[in-house]
């Protein structure tokens, strides 16, 4: 049997397994903590600007069970808030358990709280995954999906300390780069300044913290816009964050809150005193992560060197996806890398040529665009994602930003790709 | 593999210490000089630790001034001694594989000598020990009994703790000859909390006496056995105990030489048991800094053996490449 070993359960890890299975292998998926979805139990942003395009090209090309969930679980659909149109917003409180419940429906091993700390090299080729428990867990093709934030002493080193997010480093252990316990360096992301990482850019309160007034209009209408003091604006710390795509200047006058199940600020942090000046928020408190008033968690130090059809240069049997695969932002692109990769792990272990797709998906274009700019200086310093920045701004020039469904699926079948991810290969 | 080294400190309250401040920090990859982060993790972040102590390592052991309560002889040229001290390093001594160093207040620091814990009363604050005259140290130590300064708490006295720690409702095998019965007792009182079956031969060795029999909790429910453990009934014995047994620890506490027989006849019976041994080092300082327990390994690794966990197969290899 063909064994494909994924390393991180998050977005990229779920859709990576899914893509996988669907292609004929046996799949395990580890994880550190003992929940899925990473980051994705604490984000919840859909279908803004270009992701909606990006997600309807995974639906053609397969990987459509995942969107299904957050679909399903939208809070709210159609939501626009400064500079982003068409939003969903899904409810993180009720997505994780039914990723859950679809992976194993599908016969994927997942294994939670278990922490890979080392590898078994063989040559080129991964021979299989030391836990931290010292169990050994072998595989034909192994596809990271570590993600690229923490642990804390990175937190501590580039940020402000550990700001106690989701990704529970003191509880679970720090997540370790596959790609460089196999001998290939890590690339890491810079800031305008060219300070290493930046800060994950958004937080999460209590919606119970919230007054009344607040909450109603969060259920209703799933996005508030609140004024900040004058004196506590802070044009600065637009520079600091990750999603460029919310780095505009309404984001840092207003406070920016949506409605996910919890309540997203649109802020990397914001020190609780100057947040509970605001009416409405005059008991607010910290959802994710728990010490946002000072800090949140530090992404992009660690990013593989890998082509276009997700292998890691250097390594013959490893694939990456996510933020482990580019200077990537948000769910969406951590699914579309994940589902690629997933599918390219059986072509290699069968030793097909491994999918790239064409450059006039957007998809394809992300991989491709992310990785010719991340060999440049300045590409280091910016983000890729589908909902804003260079390559938003990229979709609208060279017209394949589409909204309209059919028009996508067109596209898709004209390009021989539709439903190729649902291909058993084995 | 990457080789990584298992700190016994690491996490602790004396953790980040001075190998960390002169980045030689054994866990952390930023307290080795490193840009990004790649540790050995152990519950916690030892670099968050040290930029939260105002870039300052914590606190590092004392010494405190005892009185030594009771002396016993035991056997031709060992001793026992009761010593006072606080509750709470008396509390910090309970775990297995517990050391202090000891020496006269009168003497200069090379006396330290590393001394086993054979038992630990933190109620009463007191700690009992047993140590056999081999030379200058050992001497002056019974000569002492006003002003002996004892500094603690360390651990890495025995090399495969966590097998010890993690054994619970199992079979285990224990093994004792000579002085080294003393560090077997804080062991012996884990695995019958653990609700362990202990199999427990005694061997008085060049002591030529047995003397942690009457310090043994719950002795009843501890199968012993007396014999000398390097002779053929000795070793048939243990064969006899691992073929009828389903034993999943072998604790060896004594000599190098006694190690390497107890793993040889694991790999003769092929049998597959979890292997902790005491640690037989000369060890000075217990920090780290002095390098005269550091080790080099077949494989080309070294590693400091006052702090770090190595597997017992990898000390027995080492040791009889060599002579």
């Amino acid at each position: 049997m063909s064994k494909v070993v994924i390393i991180g359960g998050g977005w990229a890890g779920c859709a990576a397994a899914l893509s996988a299975k669907k292609a004929g292998a046996e799949v395990i998926l580890i994880e550190r903590t003992d929940i899925l979805l990473g980051l994705g139990n604490v984000g919840g942003i859909m279908r803004n600007n270009g992701r909606y395009t990006a997600t309807e090209e995974n639906i053609c090309l397969g990987a459509s069970e995942l969107f299904e969930i957050t679909d399903k679980f939208s809070r709210h659909k159609n939501v626009e808030f400064p500079g982003h149109k068409h939003a969903s917003l899904y409810d993180v409180t009720m997505v994780e358990p039914e990723v859950r419940k679809l992976l194993i429906e599908k016969g994927i091993n997942i294994m939670l709280q278990s922490r890979v700390s080392d590898i078994i090299m063989e040559g080129r080729k991964i021979k299989g995954v030391v836990i931290a428990d010292g169990n050994v867990v072998e595989g034909d093709v192994f596809i990271e999906t570590t993600g690229s934030t923490g642990p804390m002493g990175n937190c501590a080193k580039y940020g402000n300390g550990c700001a106690m997010c989701i990704l529970r480093c003191p509880s679970f252990g720090p997540r370790i780069s596959v790609s460089m316990l196999a001998g290939v360096d890590d690339i890491i992301g810079q800031r305008e300044d060219g300070a290493y990482g930046a800060f994950s850019g958004s937080c999460e309160l209590s919606k119970d913290s919230l007054s009344a007034e607040l909450r109603e209009k969060l259920d209703k209408e799933g996005i508030v816009i609140l004024s900040i003091p004058p004196e506590d604006v802070n044009l600065e710390k637009l520079n600091l964050k990750v999603c460029q795509q919310y780095s505009l200047k309404e984001f840092s006058e207003n406070i920016i809150l949506l409605d996910t199940g919890h309540v997203k600020l649109m802020t990397p942090f914001y020190p609780l005193d100057k947040l509970r000046k605001i009416k409405g928020l005059e008991r607010a408190r910290y959802e994710d992560p728990y010490s946002g008033g000072k800090g949140n968690s530090i992404r992009y130090l660690s990013i593989a060197p890998r082509d276009n059809a997700l292998k890691v240069e250097g390594v013959d049997n490893l694939l990456c996806a996510g933020e482990k695969a580019g200077l990537f932002v948000g769910h969406t692109e951590a699914i579309s890398t994940g589902s690629l990769a997933g599918h390219n792990s059986v072509r290699l272990i069968l030793g097909m040529p491994l999918l790239v797709l064409p450059r006039n998906t957007v998809i394809g274009d992300i991989i491709a665009y992310a990785n010719e700019e991340i060999k440049t200086r300045e590409g280091l310093k910016k983000r890729y994602t589908f909902s804003g920045s260079v390559f938003f701004d990229r979709m609208k020039k060279m017209g394949t930003y589409i909204i309209d469904n059919d028009k996508i699926k067109e596209k898709m079948q004209r390009l021989n790709l539709l439903n190729i991810y649902n291909d058993r290969l084995i | 593999m990457k080789k990584r080294q298992n700190c016994i400190d690491a996490g602790s309250e004396y953790c980040p210490c001075y190998l960390a401040e002169t980045f030689n920090c054994l866990t952390c990859s930023r307290l080795q000089g490193k840009d990004f982060c790649d540790c050995n993790w152990k519950g916690i972040c030892v670099y968050q630790e040290y930029l939260l102590n105002g870039n300052k390592i914590k606190e590092q052991r004392d010494y405190y001034r005892s009185n030594v309560k009771e002396i016993e002889k035991i056997g031709k040229d060992s001793y026992m001694i009761k010593l006072k001290v606080t509750k709470k390093l008396a509390r910090q001594l309970k775990v297995p594989g517990s050391y202090v160093f000891l020496r006269s207040e009168r003497l200069p620091q090379y006396f330290d000598v590393p001394m086993s814990i054979m038992q630990s009363d933190d109620f009463n604050g007191e700690i009992i020990i047993a140590f056999k005259i081999v030379g200058a140290k050992t001497i002056s130590l019974i000569e002492c009994r006003d002003g002996i300064l004892v500094k603690g708490p360390y651990w890495n006295g025995i090399y495969g703790i966590s097998n010890i720690e993690n054994m619970e409702n199992k079979k285990c095998l224990v093994v004792a000859r000579g002085i080294s019965q003393a560090p077997t007792l804080l062991v012996l009182e884990k695995l019958i909390k653990n609700k362990n079956k202990v199999f427990l031969l005694l061997d008085g060795g060049s002591i030529g006496e047995i003397f942690i029999k009457k310090y043994i909790k719950d002795i009843n429910s501890i199968d012993i056995y007396e014999e000398n453990l390097m002779n053929d009934k000795g070793t048939d014995l243990i064969k006899d105990i691992l073929a009828n047994e389903d034993i999943s620890l072998i604790f060896s506490a004594g000599s190098d030489l006694l190690h390497k027989k107890i793993i040889s006849i694991v790999d003769e019976l092929k049998v597959g048991p979890h292997i902790a041994v005491t640690n037989n080092n000369k060890i000075c300082c217990g920090e780290g800094i002095c390098g005269s327990c550091t080790l080099r390994f077949k494989d080309g690794t070294k590693a400091k053996t006052c702090k770090v966990q190595i597997d017992s197969r990898k000390i027995i290899e080492r040791r009889f490449s060599i002579v």
